[in-house]
């Protein structure tokens, strides 16, 4: 099957999944759109496209000729099998999803730690995002620029302007253990969107990334869990320190995303403070049973 | 002249081409030049005592030169064209007014060939200091290209505050696309020393070519019996002198019989003033005379006098400790040779400085005694051995870093990482930090934490996972050095010991009962 075949099929689907059981049924009452959505599957595509049909599909979130920025994790310089950046194909696969929406541009970016062009090829990302149409930008040292963040602990910092000068910040994390905030999920992914001496935010991790998720205060999130890092974080370097678990995860609230993510480590919340720091700030919600949650597998 | 437009081209073209493409493997680049250049072949093999396959093609230039001269020089040369171009400008603008006949000594090129020569028999290589490829490729590598790249990048700052950002941004993203970096230890000087040999030829066409040249020597000693001769068509000279003037390198066109073959570059200057047309190049295998083949004045004292220079030089440029005992911060590239092999091929090209992905490889300057200077070394506050990089070792023309796949090269530890527990942000002050342990790229890490109790100044305790090195696994890549937020000294920071390179400055005892378990092959 054809990508764009599968990718009008999919949408067919979600389609009828959406207008369906009211056609069907007749009752003029919307199933409200979960806060998760949760999808497993073969395909990185496949699954990431399922999870932002379920939450609403991407015309929910970009309005025509929108400016959107997905911020994946390409940190490292590692091949998508080491499970350090976010995989290219669930990259790919917003882009297109947001380009199809009607976006004008839709701008990857992260601020790495190895070589910035060594972790754009390596990942993959730079290749998948340049197929799906979109735009992959270096971190311009003179596009930093010093922003009030207004956060308890951080006042002000070196951001990332392409990140914030947009209509829509997609956060497009990949699931690993962090030896000092035990997972990095998408509350640390917050960190490639910053510049200056940001490896000082290790001195209070947790209260870093409170403050970094209300400031950039992302309307979707999408959880890649395809391939998660289980040991050696949050770069790993070996198969045998990944697992597969064939997931994504998408949500309006970001701090749910998170509890699910942990879920798949098996790590409770109390080995995360971050969670319970961002419900308190009122950035969402932490008991998933609370939330609700839509589950497929494709 | 287009053959050296072409070949310069080409050195530019390759020059750039050494840096991280997206592929990590990069093929040719400018270090082929090098392999074409007969004095670094010949340095390169008598100082290290090894025969490097690349250097065969050193043999081409050799037979040309016997066959037709210094064409190298006047038609190949990048650096014969840089200073062409500038003395011919230098011409124009008048700073220049070449003498009717210029008598100056062409000797002093032969006696600095003479010199490395005899360096190069004990093992000493000079070569790399002035043979044109080494001294061009130093000086755009750490000097030329980052001054360019620093103008650019200051001019993007500009543009974005006029809001031209189309093309700001377009600089920046080529800048970070080139790898191309501003930082580098002594770019000034070797800058100054760059630019005062172009100066040079405001004084004389060709200053370097002339005086100072030992490639340029070698091949004018090759070049005596070429067949490639000036010839003077005397019915048509008028013996105006306009040749010799307009000669470049002093070769002396008029009188035909003085002619010096040993110097002519066939620029073909000569040929082209001459208002009669009378001079031209033919082919003859016509013996040179012998006051024209000897061609400078090189005398017997002299010549002796060098000869002691050079042997009295060896010593004095080994009287340093550095022979003794390995020096603290000198952390080679992967791949380098045991020290004193690698001080022997070493050309000084700084082209390993050009590849290095993050800028961490930067020119010696004393670390490694007088021979030393200009070599590479790794400077983690300034960038890191990335992972999967091994450019280093496939940009290095002479072998003096052998080249190495990124599978082998991740094996080869370049020094040890050492953690200074009174300036560790966990050790000393009681708060978390561990940057250090995210950033080690092995796997297993390297760097493991342990929690430590701190005693705080209000009397409490803090508890922290604080880094602890496992040397076994520590190749030494210096990312931890270069990540530690404490940036002015930082508190994990690497030496030299234990790289694998070395015989004595070895750091764990491994009497061989039990081979070391070998990280990569655990699963």
């Amino acid at each position: 099957m054809k990508r764009r075949d599968f990718i009008r099929d999919a949408a067919a689907a979600g389609l009828a999944l959406r207008f369906g059981p009211r056609l069907f049924a007749g009752a003029p009452v919307p199933a409200p759109l979960p806060a998760l959505a949760v999808v497993e599957g073969e395909s990185p595509a496949a699954i990431t496209k399922e999870a932002i049909d379920l939450m609403g599909g991407m015309g929910k979130f970009v309005g025509k000729g929108a400016k959107v920025v997905i911020k994946p994790n390409i940190g490292w310089d590692r091949t998508p099998e080491m499970a350090a950046c976010t995989n290219p194909e669930v990259v790919k696969t917003l882009v297109e999803l947001v380009l199809e929406a009607g976006a004008k541009k839709a701008i990857v970016i992260d601020n790495t730690t190895n070589q910035a062009k060594r972790c754009y090829v390596r990942s993959g990302i730079q290749d998948a995002v340049q197929q799906a149409g979109g735009d992959m930008l270096f971190v311009d040292d003179y596009r930093v620029k010093k922003m009030a963040l207004k956060g308890e602990w951080i006042k002000e910092w070196e951001i990332v302007q392409d990140v914030v000068e947009s209509d829509l910040i997609i956060n497009v994390p990949i699931a690993k253990v962090h030896s000092l905030c035990r997972l990095t999920l998408g509350g640390k992914n917050w960190l490639g969107a910053t510049a200056g001496a940001r490896n000082q935010f290790h001195q209070g991790l947790d209260k870093s990334i409170v403050d970094l998720s209300a400031f950039f205060k992302p309307r979707l999130t999408v959880l890649d869990a395809y391939r998660i890092l289980v040991r050696n974080g949050p770069q790993g370097g070996r198969l045998s320190d990944t697992e597969l678990r064939k997931t994504v995860i998408a949500g309006t609230d970001p701090v749910a995303v998170d509890a699910f993510g942990a879920t798949l480590f098996g790590v409770g919340q109390d080995e995360l403070p971050y969670l319970a720091l961002s419900k308190a700030r009122g950035l969402g919600e932490t008991d998933l049973g609370k939330v609700r949650v839509e589950k497929r597998t494709v | 002249m287009a053959s050296q437009a072409v070949f310069f081209g080409l050195f530019v073209y390759l020059f750039i081409g050494a840096h991280y493409t997206g592929q990590d493997y990069i093929g040719s680049t400018v270090q082929r030049f090098f392999h074409f250049d007969p004095l670094l072949a010949l340095v390169t093999i008598v100082a290290g005592r090894l025969v490097y396959a690349y250097f065969a093609f050193a043999l081409i230039t050799v037979v040309a030169t016997i066959l037709f001269g210094r064409v190298f020089c006047g038609w190949v040369c990048p650096l014969g064209a840089v200073h062409q171009l500038s003395s011919f400008v230098f011409k124009r603008t008048k700073f220049l007014k070449p003498p009717r006949e210029d008598k100056t000594s062409l000797a002093p090129k032969y006696y600095i060939l003479l010199l490395v020569l005899i360096g190069a028999i004990f093992g000493l290589d000079l070569a790399g200091y002035l043979d044109p490829l080494s001294f061009l490729t130093r000086s755009f590598a750490l000097a030329v290209l980052p001054s360019l790249a620093y103008a650019l990048s200051s001019l993007t700052g500009a543009l974005y505050s006029l809001g031209v950002i189309g093309i700001a941004r377009a600089i920046s993203q080529t800048l970070e696309n080139w790898t191309i970096h501003a930082t580098f230890i002594q770019g000034f000087s070797i800058g100054l020393v760059f630019l005062g040999a172009i100066a040079l030829n405001a004084k004389k066409e060709r200053f370097w070519c002339r005086y100072l040249c030992p490639t340029g020597a070698l091949l004018g000693l090759l070049s005596r019996w070429n067949l490639l001769k000036l010839k003077i068509d005397d019915e048509k000279c008028i013996k105006c002198g306009l040749c010799t003037t307009h000669c470049e390198t002093q070769a002396h066109p008029y009188p035909n019989d003085h002619w010096k073959s040993g110097e002519c570059v066939y620029c073909q200057n000569c040929a082209s003033i001459c208002p009669t047309a009378a001079i031209g190049f033919k082919l003859s295998a016509r013996p040179e005379k012998l006051t024209n083949v000897s061609n400078v004045d090189l005398s017997r004292r002299k010549l002796l006098l060098t000869t002691i220079a050079g042997l009295v030089a060896v010593p004095f440029f080994r009287l340093t400790p550095s022979h003794k005992r390995a020096s603290l911060k000198l952390i080679r590239p992967p791949g380098s040779l045991p020290e004193p092999k690698f001080l022997s091929k070493c050309v000084k090209c700084g082209q390993c400085m050009r590849a290095c992905p993050t800028g961490g490889l930067q020119p010696v300057l004393t670390e490694a005694g007088p021979e030393g200077i200009y070599t590479p070394k790794l400077v983690p506050k300034i960038g890191y051995c990335e992972y999967y990089c091994s450019l280093c070792t496939q940009v290095c023309p002479t072998g003096a870093i052998k080249k190495q796949t990124i599978e082998a090269k991740n094996k080869i530890k370049i020094g040890t990482a050492w953690v200074n527990k009174s300036r560790c942000i966990p050790y000393v002050l009681g708060k978390p930090c561990i940057v250090c342990e995210e950033h080690c790229p092995v796997s297993p890490k390297a760097i493991k934490f342990v929690n430590v109790e701190t005693k705080l100044p209000d009397g409490t305790v803090a508890v922290q996972k604080a880094p602890v090195i496992d040397l076994t696994l520590c190749t030494g890549c210096g990312i931890c050095e270069n990540k530690c937020p404490i940036v002015d000294d930082p508190a994990i920071f690497v030496t030299s010991v234990g790289e694998t390179r070395s015989e004595t400055n070895k750091l764990l005892l491994d009497l061989g009962g039990g081979a070391a378990q070998d990280p990569y092959k655990s699963d």
